[in-house]
């Protein structure tokens, strides 16, 4: 799963050249006029962010089982936020939308994994949620942060933003 | 062994079966507090008994495990941890009939000043969706109770292998082995299908499948007397279903049979039809989906029919003893009726086989009383106690739309044990203020304490019918349970204005023939 997500992003980066030549990270540089891709296509700024935020890079995914989390959370390599929540929990409702659109804006710098914790007790147990929704921040395989209940957007953008900060000091 | 565990779970595989396979299979491999065996207790069932049982023992140092497992309704119904009490009896039973109750109560505003718009309709997918969303809540919330009381939990189906290994088979069929020191048999009991009535299976329901439904139950003819019976048929007539129960004899066995009569009485008054002395003989699908029903009056021998959109089957419960395995462990059963002999102290017998709950005989079907004795059981397993279980005096209630509590004995009982001469009873029919604005008819209202009639008249039983009744007669049980005489509970002066308030002002006995209705102040 994680090799995919690999190719994509090399090919998303390779796919359009910043105007002062050279790799740029993708998603980092705002982009003021329109852009002539190599196929000399006119692309609009915007919906070049996009197309990367949500059909290239997906920041948002659904675990499917242990395995899963062991390859998409553990050993990725970008931070993850990872969201215990379920469907008899009304906060959680509230939270996980609000949270990916969070997550979504941080373009690409942190992903968010859903776990569904009647699906996946035991992975559940093994992180010690209780009640829900529980978010927890990993990176590198360990929990760096976690938060339980409902978070309005500016409460999210800081959690989100303490998480990507770390990164910038390895 | 437990190294390698550990080094499994840090690295978070997410293969926790992996490490159970390793650490419950391998016989031997995982040593028990104990030694000899993988745990000091292992409870097979974990529902209101199991789980009390099982974290008593936990918290007084013990390894325990827990197994259970439900085996899908006919009709294919299945839940969660926590037994039958949280996911398909007490919790989502009260909850419909608060949701029945609301609906008489929004009628009751319009006489309080409330505009309220006509007609009220309800929603049987928004009521069915919220109860099983607290339902899940509930088996998160013993699941994680679990894990922190650190019992081991298995999602299991647990059979006897010898008189101290179990052996689990998971959903996807594969096997592990349990040994225990103690083992608690808490695996309650299932709804009984009729066994010589065509179409029963095929077409109707029970107790586990309706407050699982997505759709409306629509027409429904409820069989059976049972309190069971009666309260489904009573939230289901509350929330404006058409609702019919077929009984083939008395109401509510065992229940004082004055106050059952007037459970049903009320329930006819308000909307409920009722088949008395009928047995259904065939049950068909008709090509519209909806189903007949074929019966017969037992007095007259005339047969009948109707069409129902949901036949329930409420005509009693069976002990989940059959695919136990007991024979294995030597633990005996009731030929009877399958359920688990047990002694005061509830041991089978097998000395360290105990079971509790509604799979034991000759215990209350009750969620209080299998959690007390599950608690004591593990006190005097492995805290030093020798306190048993006194199930004398038990109080309960049956939540029909006119709610009956009751605590100590019926009137028949007393008559039975203390003789006619030996026993007085006071009596009232009363009204709740909160029905007289709201134009209700109280009928039905009614208590009556059943008495020693030598001095100091000890209370044998208390029976109340009217709202609310679960939380009134919860106090009294205290004073039964503290040997209250008639005189002191007229010494007991009473809240105003409330319903409880009548019983410390029950002067009338039935033996002065005078009339036991109160009039308000």
């Amino acid at each position: 799963m994680a090799q995919p997500l690999l190719l994509r992003r090399f090919l998303a980066s390779i796919s359009w050249k910043p105007p002062q030549g050279g790799l740029a990270p993708l998603c980092s540089r705002p982009l003021q006029t329109p852009w002539h891709s190599p196929s000399g296509l006119a692309v609009i700024p915007s919906q070049v962010r996009s197309v990367f935020t949500t059909k290239v890079s997906t920041t948002t995914f659904n675990i499917q089982d242990g395995p899963n989390f062991q390859d998409r959370v553990v050993d990725s390599e970008r931070p993850v936020v990872v969201d215990f929540h379920t469907q008899w929990c009304g906060p959680c409702r509230i939270l996980s939308p609000r949270l990916e659109k969070m997550v979504a804006k941080q373009q690409g710098k942190v992903v968010m994994a859903k776990v569904d914790i009647d699906d996946h007790t035991d992975l559940a147990m093994e992180y010690e949620v209780s009640a829900v929704p529980t978010v927890l921040a990993m990176k590198n395989g360990d929990v760096v942060d976690k938060f339980v209940g409902i978070k309005d957007e500016d409460q999210l953008e800081a959690f989100l933003r303490k998480l990507t900060d770390r990164r910038a000091c390895l | 062994m437990a190294a390698l565990a550990a080094v499994l779970q840090s690295r978070s595989l997410g293969f926790p079966w992996l490490l159970r396979t390793w650490a419950g299979g391998a016989r031997g491999a995982a040593r028990g507090a104990a030694g000899l065996h993988d745990y000091d207790l292992l409870v097979i069932g974990g529902g209101s008994g199991g789980l009390a049982c099982a974290k008593e023992a936990a918290q007084l140092g013990r390894k325990v495990a827990v197994v259970d497992y439900v085996d899908p309704s006919p009709r294919g119904t299945r839940w969660g941890l926590g037994g039958t009490c949280v996911n398909v009896g007490c919790i989502p039973k009260k909850l419909m009939h608060q949701a029945a109750l609301l609906g008489g109560m929004i009628q009751d505003a319009r006489n309080y000043g409330w505009e309220v718009a006509q007609p009220i309709l309800h929603d049987w997918r928004k009521m069915a969706e919220a109860v099983q969303n607290h339902v899940k809540s509930l088996n998160w919330g013993h699941r994680v109770q679990l894990q922190d009381r650190k019992v081991k939990y298995f999602n299991i189906k647990a059979s006897f292998v010898d008189q101290h290994t179990v052996r689990g088979v998971t959903k996807g069929g594969k096997e592990t082995l349990l040994s225990a020191e103690h083992i608690v048999i808490a695996t309650g009991g299932r709804p009984k299908y009729p066994a010589h009535i065509e179409g029963a299976l095929e077409y109707g329901i029970t107790s586990d499948d309706i407050f699982w439904l997505k759709e409306s139950p629509g027409k429904t003819l409820v069989v059976g007397a049972s309190y069971v019976a009666l309260e489904c048929a009573g939230f289901l007539t509350g929330i404006g279903l058409d609702t019919t129960v077929m009984m083939r004899s008395i109401p509510l066995r065992g229940f004082d049979q004055q106050m059952s009569g007037l459970v049903t009485e009320h329930m006819v008054a308000h909307g409920t039809r009722f088949l008395k002395g009928c047995t259904a003989s065939r049950v068909e699908r008709l090509p519209s989906g909806q189903l007949q029903v074929t019966w017969k009056d037992l007095a007259s021998g005339k047969e009948d029919m109707g069409t129902f959109d949901t036949v329930l089957w409420a005509i009693g419960r069976i002990p989940e003893t059959r695919s136990l395995n007991l024979e294995k462990a030597g633990v005996n059963t009731n030929p009877d009726n399958q359920k688990i002999l047990v002694n005061t102290q509830e041991a089978t017998s097998v000395p360290h086989i105990y079971a509790i709950g509604d799979v034991a005989e000759g215990r209350p079907e009750l969620t209080p009383t299998a959690i007390m004795a599950g608690k004591l059981l593990a006190q005097r397993l492995y805290g030093q106690s020798a306190d048993l279980m006194d199930y004398d005096n038990v109080p309960t209630t049956v939540f029909t739309p006119l709610e009956y509590g009751c605590v100590g004995l019926s009137e028949e009982e007393a008559v039975a044990r203390h003789g006619d001469d030996h026993v007085e009873v006071y009596h009232a029919y009363y009204k709740p203020l909160e029905f007289t604005v709201a134009e209700r008819d109280a009928s039905q209202c009614y208590i009556k304490m059943v008495c020693l009639r030598e001095p100091p008249q000890l209370v044998l039983g208390l029976h109340f019918l009217g709202p609310n009744a679960g939380e009134v007669t919860q106090g009294f049980a205290l004073g039964i349970k503290c040997g209250a005489s008639y005189t002191q509970v007229m010494q007991t002066v009473g809240i105003h204005p409330t319903c409880a308030e009548e019983v410390a002002k029950l002067r009338i006995s039935k033996r002065s023939g005078l009339d036991p209705t109160v009039t308000g102040c």
